[in-house]
């Protein structure tokens, strides 16, 4: 588990500033890198379609046959019976290797980007949530789910379209020639031209996609920023200012998107003139050749021979149409890793497993030592506090006070690790660094200044300190945090679902169930942020009794403006000056300045 | 599919840009039929004849060529129309979302969790692309390709046109039918199932701290390793029923070709036909099936269209729980507030207010104190109307607020709520909701009297700072302060103020509490808080208990 501290210890590494060619180079690399996911489904999603090539040719060489043979030469139909179900049989078998690539084409894909989510999860919450660079939570899960989203055409469509379109026209251009020289040669010379073409064509595109891709983060950003606070602006009567932004940021995004698909799809009409030229140039070589027009042949040429030619032509060009088709497949899949790991990082390699070790049991109450602690804010735009020393023995109680904004909240997430720190901490006989994750975790007990309440029952979020819990244990902790006091009004008590972020309770409600958690662990320190803010005086009273109660042999500290709360302590340090300086408490008993 | 039915009228607003694509992609597909067919005629036809070089070159050799440049120019064209249409019609269904949204705020549906809201106005309307461009458009081209096509085998070569007439026909109609009938719930499956990873990525953000305190992060990995799971085993559903119906639809073109074939043959040698134009039809027959072979991939996407669908439908369909009047009465230009027993119960609990009266003159200050929890924010969004009463009334400047536009009774109320946000952009930007064509001058005495003016002079870029998501760069009390800020500067007449001072310390509040007299001086102010505030703050100090208000004659009674 120590690897695990470090990881959480290093600051966030920045994506590296490359100029956008190594970016488009680097972003194909970390595409391909991601095949490995695949599996053998890959596999069979490329191999299938070749298969189905070259029963291709069987199936055309059968059908110009039978066609000649009746036309030209007279044949007696009834005879030719077995080659027509030869046709149907090759038709047949064509479809399901078709239906049996694409399906695994799927597979592939969805393997891909299922692991691809949970390693960006897993690394997303690997890092320190109080980290400088961590994402909004709209970008980062329009980038988890739409993002990865758009991998799915480059796996599932692109790859086994390049594979066809690297192999099945040269493979049918090198089977043509010895049968006509110059039709072989046509196909040969004219298949291998048209991807230099493309990618002329499609080399704006990469530029113009990842601009789409940006604008498509930025209008989700946007959406779930917005979404947050929608009751506000309708107050303020903005709702209409705001679906009028909506509306442009939206139309922007077409804008976007519409340069993207002209270039797109110019480079598929590349290949459609090829195609069509294929086409139309073979019927015109066979027809003036059976006319006598042309004498390039050696061999007189058949009706068979000449309608196999004229059923292959656009054969020679279907696996190259096809790519074309999914070409900014890649291109969307390109620019979706670059939002991606403008958003969260470098592409993970690995599932980083965060379920912790079993810890090694409860260590009593904690000490606290800060020598040479400085602590700066996340941006390093500010220093919170400059060579601060602190000394908190083991079970005591103490207020951390100071003006709203100074780095009290700072402090105590530093002393949770979840910010970088210069200089010491040492928390009970070790230093903080050296603690194991689920020892310091089971140690040490935060409640947070703004406690996050998960969509689910009351029962639920207190549960989540300790899932193991039983309904006993979850009350008793509800009723020590005065839940019950509200809780019990409602129908379902305990069990009634709350919205997520907590919707439906009061500012002071969501304070008490998230304070309910601590009441569920054993930890020898608890460190509590502002926990009576939003509580009137009586109740506060009676939070702190509970709270002094279950503090007995652990050490608290707790972050306050309330002097009320400070009186009860046993000593008081407060932030100024970049300084922690010890202060008196009881000389005040009131929470009135008056 | 009545859910996709009501955003016609959306659709007919591209109906221009949708029809020119369609036929666009029918000209498209008409060539490449006609150019397979024509060049099997032609070869065939110079193979049999015996005219040599009297033979007619010119007609059939310009066709080929002019078959191939309308079908480029064409496919490029409608690929580009269909695109342009189909984003403006996401661009509206956008906005009309939202003009619905607005009206039915705040939801009542608890279980609509943000993460969710935001996958319904992001990715299922972009799932309604798709039901036109790649689903209704194709097969109504197939259809008409399919027809055409049967008509001239009726004229040409009768003996075939059932057979490909009745393959095609299920290979165009039934086998996405069926294939729309067979992925319903799949697709539907898809969407919720991604919506639910999306709102545990939210979760798994904006609670990381609390699921790294409780060592939880484990868990939410495992739960989101079985909805990211869950949601590929979806897909891969999808997935095996669109190979089937594709399948499906190659094994009739299959037939339809081989039927085509050996029926032709046989007409052939009876005479019934000449050879150059068998091989054409033959031709033409293969070509035709490019137009079903793209359907399967398209209505495989159908039903997840349709399961965004109703997704939107149940978001714009909420029932308004409150509406605005037919004819709404002026707001009157004194605007004192009387409430005559209010009785007020969220649905199904228990009673919150109980006949509850309560009288406010212009320009004067209460404060009303009590437990939390107890009624007093809801209080406040029975006098802004975001909640209606069970029974009893308010009324403003005389008037009872369901005479009022409710835009008129928002315009004259600025809120500070619990839960006031701060949107991802500057502090100005921030500020500006309030009063959009705000001076600086105003933006910087708001600052001031919210006591965060020389917090924010001090900062690098001033007004223009960006805030960060839900305020994330500034502190919780400072984020506050810029809420009151926002709300000091709206012109509203009446200022409802919901725990102010939460996240500030002692000589701050005192100092809010002090700035609050004279910055909403000839304002009515209501004050909710359970903070102990200066005698003389406000003129009349209320308590709330037992769902009613109280008189407290001596503030000076808070100070015990």
């Amino acid at each position: 588990m120590s690897n695990s501290s470090a990881r959480r210890a290093a600051p966030t590494p920045p994506p590296p500033v490359h100029s956008a060619k190594d970016t488009e180079r680097e972003n194909a690399r970390t595409l391909s890198g991601l095949r490995r996911l695949g599996g053998p489904w890959l596999w069979l999603a490329m191999g299938a379609p070749l298969l189905g090539g070259i029963l291709l040719v069987a199936q055309a060489w059968t059908l110009a046959a039978i066609v000649g043979e009746v036309i030209q030469q007279g044949a007696d139909i009834n005879a030719l019976t077995p080659a027509i179900a030869l046709v149907l049989i090759l038709l047949l078998a064509r479809a399901a290797l078709a239906a049996i690539g694409d399906r695994a084409g799927t597979a592939a894909s969805e393997a891909i980007k299922s692991s691809v989510r949970q390693m960006l999860f897993a690394q997303l919450l690997a890092r320190s949530p109080r980290a400088a660079r961590q994402p909004p939570s709209g970008a980062a899960s329009s980038a988890i789910i739409d993002q990865v989203e758009a991998l799915d055409g480059f796996f599932a469509r692109y790859m086994p379209a390049m594979v066809q379109a690297g192999f099945l026209p040269l493979a049918f251009g090198a089977f043509i020639l010895p049968l006509d020289w110059l039709a072989g040669l046509l196909f040969l010379v004219t298949a291998p031209l048209i991807p230099v073409f493309m990618a002329l064509v499609g080399w704006g595109a990469q530029h113009a996609s990842d601009r789409q891709a940006r604008a498509l983060s930025l209008l989700n950003g946007r959406f779930a920023d917005r979404l947050r606070g929608l009751t506000t602006l309708k107050l303020f009567g903005q709702a209409e200012a705001e679906i009028a932004g909506i509306v442009a940021a939206s139309d922007e995004l077409r804008h976007r998107t519409l340069r993207v698909l002209r270039i797109a799809f110019l480079s598929s009409a590349v290949l459609e003139f090829f195609a069509a030229l294929g086409v139309a140039g073979i019927a015109l070589y066979v027809g003036l050749t059976f006319i006598d027009f042309l004498h390039l042949r050696s061999t007189p040429l058949t009706l068979e021979l000449g309608l196999f030619l004229l059923l292959m032509a656009p054969e020679v060009y279907n696996p190259l149409r096809l790519l074309a088709a999914h070409y900014h497949d890649r291109a969307a899949a390109k620019a979706a890793i670059g939002e991606i790991e403008t958003q969260l990082g470098h592409m993970p390699t690995d599932l980083v497993s965060l379920a912790p070790a079993a810890p090694s049991g409860n260590a009593g109450a904690l000490g606290l030592t800060l020598s040479n602690f400085t602590l700066r804010t996340p941006d390093h735009a500010r220093v919170i506090l400059n060579n601060a020393s602190l000394n908190i023995a083991a079970g005591d109680t103490v207020a951390i006070v100071g003006q709203s904004g100074i780095g009290k909240s700072s402090l105590l997430e530093t002393i949770v690790r979840l910010r970088t720190h210069e200089g010491q901490i040492i928390l009970g006989e070790q230093a903080l660094a050296d603690w194991p994750e689920a020892d310091l975790r089971q140690g040490v007990a935060m409640l947070g200044q703004k406690p996050r309440i998960f969509a689910g029952s009351i029962a639920d979020n207190i549960a989540l300190a300790c899932p193991d819990a039983s309904a006993a244990e979850i009350r008793s902790a509800a009723e020590r945090a005065q839940v019950t006091g509200f809780a019990d009004s409602l129908p379902e008590g305990l069990d009634t679902v709350l919205g997520e972020g907590g919707l439906g309770l009061s500012g002071g409600q969501a304070q008490r169930i998230a304070l309910a958690r601590i009441f569920l662990r054993d930890p020898g320190m608890i460190l509590l942020d502002e926990p009576t803010a939003h509580l009137d005086a009586a109740l506060e009273q009676v939070v702190l009794d509970t709270l002094l109660a279950f503090a007995r042999g652990r050490t608290l500290i707790i972050a306050t403006h309330s002097l009320a709360v400070a009186a009860r302590m046993g000593h008081a340090y407060r932030i100024a000056g970049e300084s922690l300086l010890a202060t008196p408490v009881r000389a005040s008993s009131s929470r009135s300045v008056a | 599919m009545n859910a996709l039915l009501a955003f016609r009228s959306l659709f007919a607003r591209q109906a221009k840009g949708l029809l020119i694509a369609l036929l666009l992609s029918l000209v498209t597909l008409t060539a490449g039929v006609a150019l397979l067919g024509t060049s099997g005629w032609f070869i065939t036809a110079t193979a049999l004849t015996t005219a040599g070089l009297a033979f007619n070159l010119f007609v059939p050799s310009s066709l080929v060529r002019g078959f191939s440049f309308i079908r480029i120019l064409a496919r490029y064209g409608e690929r580009l129309s269909g695109h342009d249409a189909t984003l403006r019609l996401l661009t509206d269904i956008r906005g009309w979302l939202f003009k619905r949204l607005f009206p039915r705020l705040p939801l009542n549906d608890r279980s609509l969790r943000h993460g969710d809201l935001v996958s319904r106005l992001t990715a299922d309307v972009d799932a309604l692309d798709t039901a036109f461009l790649v689903a209704i458009g194709p097969i109504a081209a197939a259809a008409v390709i399919g027809i055409a096509l049967t008509t001239i085998l009726t004229w040409m070569l009768p003996a075939a046109a059932l057979v490909y007439g009745v393959s095609f026909g299920m290979a165009v109609l039934l086998v996405p039918a069926g294939l729309v009938l067979a992925s319903r719930r799949v697709g539907t499956d898809i969407v919720t199932r991604a919506a639910a990873a999306r709102a545990a990525v939210l979760d798994g953000i904006e609670g990381h701290a609390d699921l790294t305190l409780f060592g939880a992060l484990g868990r939410t990995q495992t739960g989101f390793q079985s909805l990211a799971e869950r949601l590929a085993r979806a897909r891969g559903r999808l997935a095996t029923l669109a190979a089937f119906a594709a399948f499906g639809v190659q094994a009739l073109a299959a037939l339809a070709l081989t039927g085509s074939l050996w029926l032709g043959l046989r007409a052939y040698a009876n005479g019934q036909i000449d050879g150059p134009v068998l091989v054409g039809l033959l031709l033409a027959i293969l070509g035709s099936f490019e137009a079903s072979s793209v359907i399967v991939r398209s209505v495989a996407k159908l039903t997840t269209a349709m399961a965004a669908a109703e997704r939107l439908n149940a978001i714009a369909n909420a029932p308004i729980s409150v509406a605005d009047p037919i004819n709404p009465v002026d707001l009157p230009a004194r605007l004192p507030i009387a409430i005559t027993d209010l009785n007020f119960a969220y649905d199904g609990g228990a009673p919150v207010l109980r006949k509850l009266n309560l009288a406010i003159a212009p320009g004067e200050h209460i404060a009303i104190i009590g437990e939390s929890g107890i009624g007093k924010s809801s209080l406040l969004n029975l006098l802004l109307r975001l909640v209606e009463p069970q029974s009893g009334q308010i009324t403003l400047g005389g008037v009872a607020l369901s005479a009022l536009a409710q835009a008129d009774i928002h315009a004259s109320m600025a809120l500070l709520s619990q839960d006031s946000p701060l949107f991802n952009d500057t502090i100005r930007a921030n500020l500006l909701i309030a009063q959009p064509a705000a001076s600086d001058e105003a933006l910087w005495d708001a600052l001031d009297a919210a006591g965060i003016g020389e917090f924010v002079r001090a900062l690098p870029r001033g007004l223009d700072t960006l805030v960060g998501e839900s305020g994330r760069t500034v502190s919780a009390g400072q984020g506050r302060r810029l809420c009151l800020a926002r709300v000091l500067l709206s012109r509203a007449p009446i200022v409802l103020l919901d725990e102010p001072t939460t996240g500030l310390d002692r000589p701050a509040e005192l100092a809010f509490f002090d700035t609050m007299r004279s910055a909403a001086v000839g304002r009515t102010v209501i004050l909710v808080t359970h903070a102990a505030f200066p005698q003389g703050t406000v003129d009349r100090v209320l308590s709330m208990r037992d769902g009613r208000l109280h008189a407290i004659d001596t503030p000076i009674a808070l100070e015990n």
